[in-house]
Formats: structure tokens, C-alpha cells, sequence
């Protein structure tokens, strides 16, 4: 909360969250998602990408229509899906673990869905490749579960199961490099999905992956009034009719799950869940979770960005978005933190 | 004037003559290995071919063929140099891409092991100058040029059934996402050689070494004529390509020619090389 101007002895504080933000935000995901069908390697005309979005007469045809509708809709669909997934879970974090460097892989998710990917790759005789998103979202869920059963007590202290997160990491990242290590054909495979990815995009795709990030989201984003409570000791949050435990428990089951359905869909895609929130929070000046249905549509729009550039700059070959996203967000980052370290001087 | 000793004399003298000997390269050169270990699935290929095959002791992990070369669990993509001088080698052929290769390289020549370095060829020709230098090493140069000069008939037969003047468009496929091989690479000269039209080259600045990732939108858009499958052994097929978006109106699935690329023969660069010219020259035909 900032205290915005000071009338004589008394300060007037900022409303808590503002919907015109939340507002504004939804119109740059919507113009951010226009420009991202708009462009490819095969020029569609402007005004007939419209007419056949809103299913007016004169809009596109067959092959370029099926350009439009399966190839690039799905793919800006997935990326916004899992941008939002993916800042939203950060943001959970950071929140869960009072730390501003969590990240939605800090539980061992990433290292879990990358040696599950990683054991579908490889996997000798039987053909697991089209598996791979279900081999890497049970990865996940699973790193995750280790995590929270080796650091004992659920959460009585955040930061034994952030330390359980990373041994349990480290130990899938062990058994992934010996597997790719034992099966050198696989190399490039895996490393183009730990880059990330959203080349697979399809309506499918799309459909469970909505189904799994929306419930989530919604879970978030319905208990984002009382995460702001986590941000207090656990004394008075208690004293705020918080049950802190419980709510750490729904808060990373969630976000585990969005971020396990993201990873499982398109790879590790890094930074998004850092850069985002603390992205949002540096400009509105807010650190209240009321925000989190705004960092879910920057983080969409930054991701159906990102994944613009990963079309667009080689075409009509791919960049991996996971060096766009870390290219563009870590200087993004930095201006952002440096503004906030002076505001606060 | 100096007057200089004769026992220093006759030290230094001794020195060069032992430093000499020891760094005799023609002396090495004659001696013909008897114990060679290959670690790479191409250079075991040619070393059977041109009648090495008796001198070699053991091979990599991945060397499947002949059948009759003696596959150990040896690693040619991690080498071990531990483990290659448990089999008391004389020589060794070493993938230049290996991990740590020149450091390895340079741990087995302490070892007075000589090692052959074996870099994958960018074209025919290099790959022609591979076998040769395998057949200086290990003393079968006959060996050597006969191989040669066969996959060379071999070869041109194979381009002048498989030619065509008409302008076939086509898309190797590594993997699902789109991998593909432009006519800078080995194998993209292979499609080259038949005049194919290689639809990745169009991304060819993408990437230096001509393994560019494309869209599948461009894909679509291009149309090829042809594809092939590198990747059916990981289970795409014209089933497959057929139910991606977009993907039934090319006219390699339209038509059904998706061609399923064999196992192995792709990558290696030795005397199969014919047969893999043949496959593609066969499934021209069909499109023609």
C-alpha cells in the first residue's frame, strides 16, 4: 500500500487495487492477441483475419483459413494460457514463500517434468513420444509431492520445504542427465523442450490445458484476498481469521498444478513467473494479491509477445521462446527493480 | 673459443638422436595397427568394408553394424579413456564431436595410443577422403579404393535413375517439431545430388550448422512434394502427419508420399551411403 498524498497530519492511503488496471490490462491481452494472428510466415490480409475471427462474410478460405483457425489461434491461445499460468503461480509464490526470487519451478517442478519428459524421449523400444505432456505433468506433480513429504509438517516453515524443493530438483536433474547421457539421440530433443516450446499447439492441446489452468486460476484468484495475509507472520494472520497452513497448502496445490499443466505443455519456458508479477507490482505500485487476475493478463500478453518474436524473428524457422522471454524480461527486470530501489530511497 | 666437452657433446648428441626416433612419423606410419578400437557407428562401417575388420578388437555402443563387429558398451559420444585401454588398443577412431574429444585425444597419445580423428564429412567428397585416410591408417589402401570407386558407380547410377528435371519440392522431418535439414548439411546434399528442392532452405541463416526449426504454417505453405520421415522410428507416419492442422492438403499426404526414412543409414557416411541413394532415387520414382 502507498501513501499517495498527505492531507496536513493524516495520509491518505491508495485504494488497495484499482479495476481500471485490471481493465487495461484485458485490452492489451485482446491487442496484443490481434497482432500475434496477424503475422506469420504466410501474409493473411488484416481485415479478413477479423471477418473470419467474428465469423463475418468475406473472411478467409480454405487453406488460409486453416492457417488461421488451427495453427495460429491455438498457438496464441496456448501461449496466453500458459503466460497466465505461469505469473500467476510466480506470483502465488512469492506470496507462499515470502521470497521475491520464487519462481513457480522452485518446487522441483521443472526438474521433475523435465526428467519425466526426458524418461519419455528416451524410453527404449516402447514409444512413449506422444506421451511426453503426460510424462512431464505427473513429473511434476510428483517433484512437487516429494517435496512437500520429505519437509515433513505441511508448511509449518515455508523454507524447509523450499530447501526439500531444491534437493528433490537437483536429484530429477541428476537421474534426467544420466538418462539423456546414456541416450545421446535424445540430446537435442530434450534440450529444444527444456528450452520450451509452443510449436505442438493444437485445439487439443489447447482444451485440457485451459480445463487444468483455469481451475487454478480461479482457485488463485478467489483466495488472492486472503494470500495477503501470508505476507504477515503467521501470528497475525492467524489473528486476521487466516488459517495460514491451509492456505499455503490450496495456494501451491494450484499453482502446481498450472504450472505442472504449463511445463506439460510447452516446455520450461523461464522468467515468466518472476518477471511478471514483480513487472505489475513495480509500475501499479501495488503489492496486494488483488492483483493477480492482472499479472495473469500481462503474463498472457507477455508470453503471446514473446511467442510473436519466436515466429517472427528467424521465419520461417522457430526460435525457442525461452530466449526471447529471458532476452526481453531480464532487462525489462532490471529496469523495473533499479526504478523501485529509487522510489524507495 | 670455446672449449667444449666431449661427454656434453656426445649427451646432446644422444638426446636428438632419442628425440628423433621418437618422433619419427614415418616409422609410426608403417607399423599396421592390429588392435583398433572405432567409436563411431560410420568409421566401423568402413573399416569392415575395406577389410580392416579382422585388426578391429572392439566398437562403440552404437556401432549395430555389420553384425559381426564386436559392440561393447564403449561410449563414442562420452569416451572413456579408462575403460578403451582396458582392451590394450593400438589404435583408436575418435569422433571429432565427441564430448571432450581433443582432451581425450590427447590422454590416450600420452598413452602412446595413436588415434585417429574422425570429423563428420560436409559432403561426398569429404566422406570419400574419410575412407581413404581410414585406409592409410590401417593399411588397407587397396581396401580403400575399391570401396570408392564402387559406392562412386553405385552412386551415379543410383542419380541418374532417380533425377529429375521437374521441380520436386520436398521436407525432411527430424522430428514433430519440425527439425529439418538444409542443403548445407550432409544429407541435404544427398537430396541435393537428385535436385530436389529442399523447402528448408529458406530458413537456411537460421542456423550455421543447417539444422534450422521451421513453422509448420510455412511448411503447409510451401507444399512439398515429397517427405521424409527421419523420425518414424519415433512413430510419425503419413497417419500421423495427416491428422496435424493443416497438414492433409500438402500434396506428399494428399498423394501419400511420405516416405518413411530407414534406421541408421541417414547418418553414417560410409559404404551404405549407396543404399540410402537408392532409397531416395526409388522414392523419386514414385512421385515423378
Amino acid at each position: 500500500m502507498k501513501i499517495l498524498k498527505s492531507k496536513g497530519h493524516e495520509s491518505v492511503l491508495a485504494p488497495i487495487w484499482n479495476w481500471k488496471i485490471t481493465a487495461f490490462a484485458a485490452a492489451l491481452l485482446f491487442f496484443v492477441g490481434i497482432l500475434a494472428i496477424s503475422f506469420g510466415p504466410v501474409s493473411l490480409g488484416f481485415t479478413e483475419i477479423i471477418k473470419t475471427l467474428f465469423g463475418l462474410p468475406g473472411g478467409l478460405t480454405g487453406q488460409d483459413r486453416t492457417l488461421l483457425i488451427d495453427l495460429r489461434l491455438p498457438r496464441a491461445l496456448l501461449a496466453a494460457l500458459v503466460g497466465a499460468a505461469l505469473a500467476t503461480s510466480g506470483a502465488v509464490y512469492q506470496t507462499v514463500f515470502r521470497n521475491p526470487l520464487a519462481d513457480p519451478y522452485l518446487l522441483g517442478a521443472a526438474a521433475g517434468a523435465g526428467l519425466g519428459a526426458t524418461i519419455a524421449l528416451t524410453s527404449a523400444g516402447a514409444n512413449l513420444y506422444s506421451l511426453l505432456p503426460i510424462f512431464a505433468f505427473f513429473g511434476a506433480i510428483l517433484a512437487v509431492l516429494v517435496s512437500f513429504f520429505i519437509s515433513g509438517k505441511f508448511f509449518a516453515e515455508p523454507n524447509s520445504l523450499l530447501l526439500s524443493g531444491i534437493a528433490v530438483g537437483s536429484f530429477a536433474t541428476a537421474v534426467q542427465t544420466y538418462l539423456q547421457q546414456r541416450n545421446s539421440s535424445s540430446l537435442r530433443p530434450v534440450y529444444s523442450w527444456i528450452l520450451g516450446e509452443l510449436t505442438v499447439a493444437n485445439w487439443q492441446v489447447v482444451t485440457w490445458s485451459s480445463i487444468y489452468i483455469l481451475i487454478a486460476l480461479i482457485i488463485l484468484i478467489t483466495v488472492s484476498k486472503q494470500l495477503d495475509g501470508l505476507m504477515l507472520t503467521d501470528e497475525e494472520a492467524y489473528s486476521l481469521g487466516i488459517n495460514p497452513n491451509k492456505l499455503r497448502v490450496i495456494a501451491v496445490v494450484a499453482a502446481t498444478l498450472a504450472t505442472a499443466t504449463a511445463v506439460s505443455a510447452s516446455g520450461l519456458i523461464g522468467f515468466v513467473g518472476i518477471v511478471v508479477p514483480h513487472l505489475v507490482r513495480g509500475i501499479t505500485h501495488r503489492v496486494t494479491n488483488r492483483g493477480l487476475l492482472t499479472i495473469a493478463l500481462v503474463g498472457a500478453s507477455f508470453l503471446v509477445l514473446a511467442d510473436l518474436g519466436a515466429r517472427t524473428l528467424l521465419s520461417p524457422a522457430e526460435l525457442p521462446i525461452g530466449v526471447i522471454t529471458a532476452f526481453v524480461g531480464a532487462p525489462f527486470f532490471l529496469v523495473v527493480l533499479r526504478k523501485k530501489r529509487l522510489v524507495n530511497q | 673459443m670455446f672449449k667444449v666437452k666431449p661427454a656434453l657433446i656426445k649427451v646432446v648428441v644422444a638426446t636428438l638422436a632419442f628425440s628423433f626416433l621418437a618422433l619419427n612419423p614415418t616409422q609410426a606410419a608403417t607399423a599396421i595397427p592390429k588392435r583398433i578400437i572405432s567409436l563411431s557407428p560410420s568409421a566401423t562401417e568402413i573399416l569392415y568394408a575395406i577389410g580392416a575388420g579382422n585388426q578391429v578388437i572392439a566398437v562403440d555402443d552404437l556401432s549395430n553394424y555389420p553384425s559381426t563387429a564386436p559392440i561393447t558398451k564403449l561410449s563414442a559420444f562420452s569416451p572413456n579413456v579408462e575403460a578403451i585401454m582396458n582392451y590394450k588398443p593400438d589404435l583408436i577412431i575418435l569422433n571429432a564431436d565427441a564430448t571432450k574429444a581433443l582432451e581425450v585425444k590427447a590422454a590416450l597419445e600420452k598413452l602412446k595410443i595413436k588415434v585417429f580423428l574422425e570429423r563428420a564429412p560436409l559432403d561426398l567428397k569429404q566422406a570419400y577422403l574419410e575412407i581413404t585416410a581410414l585406409g592409410r591408417a590401417t593399411g588397407k589402401i587397396s581396401g580403400a579404393q575399391s570401396v570408392i570407386s564402387d559406392m562412386k558407380i553405385k552412386i551415379s547410377a543410383a542419380i541418374k535413375k532417380g533425377k529429375t528435371s521437374k521441380k520436386i519440392t520436398f521436407f525432411h522431418e527430424l522430428d514433430n517439431t519440425l527439425y529439418s535439414a538444409t542443403s548445407d548439411t550432409f544429407i541435404g546434399k544427398v537430396y541435393q545430388d537428385f535436385k530436389l528442392v529442399n523447402v528448408a532452405d529458406k530458413a537456411a541463416t537460421a542456423d550455421s550448422a543447417g539444422y534450422p526449426q521451421l513453422q509448420s504454417e510455412y511448411v503447409i505453405k510451401s507444399n512439398p512434394k515429397i517427405v521424409f520421415l527421419a523420425d518414424a522410428q519415433y512413430g510419425e507416419s503419413l497417419e500421423t502427419l495427416s491428422k496435424r492442422a493443416g497438414w492433409s492438403g500438402i500434396a506428399a499426404v494428399k498423394n501419400k508420399n511420405v516416405v518413411s526414412l530407414p534406421e541408421d543409414i541417414p547418418s553414417r557416411w560410409g559404404p551404405r551411403l549407396v543404399d540410402f541413394y537408392e532409397f531416395i532415387a526409388s522414392s523419386i520414382a514414385k512421385v515423378k
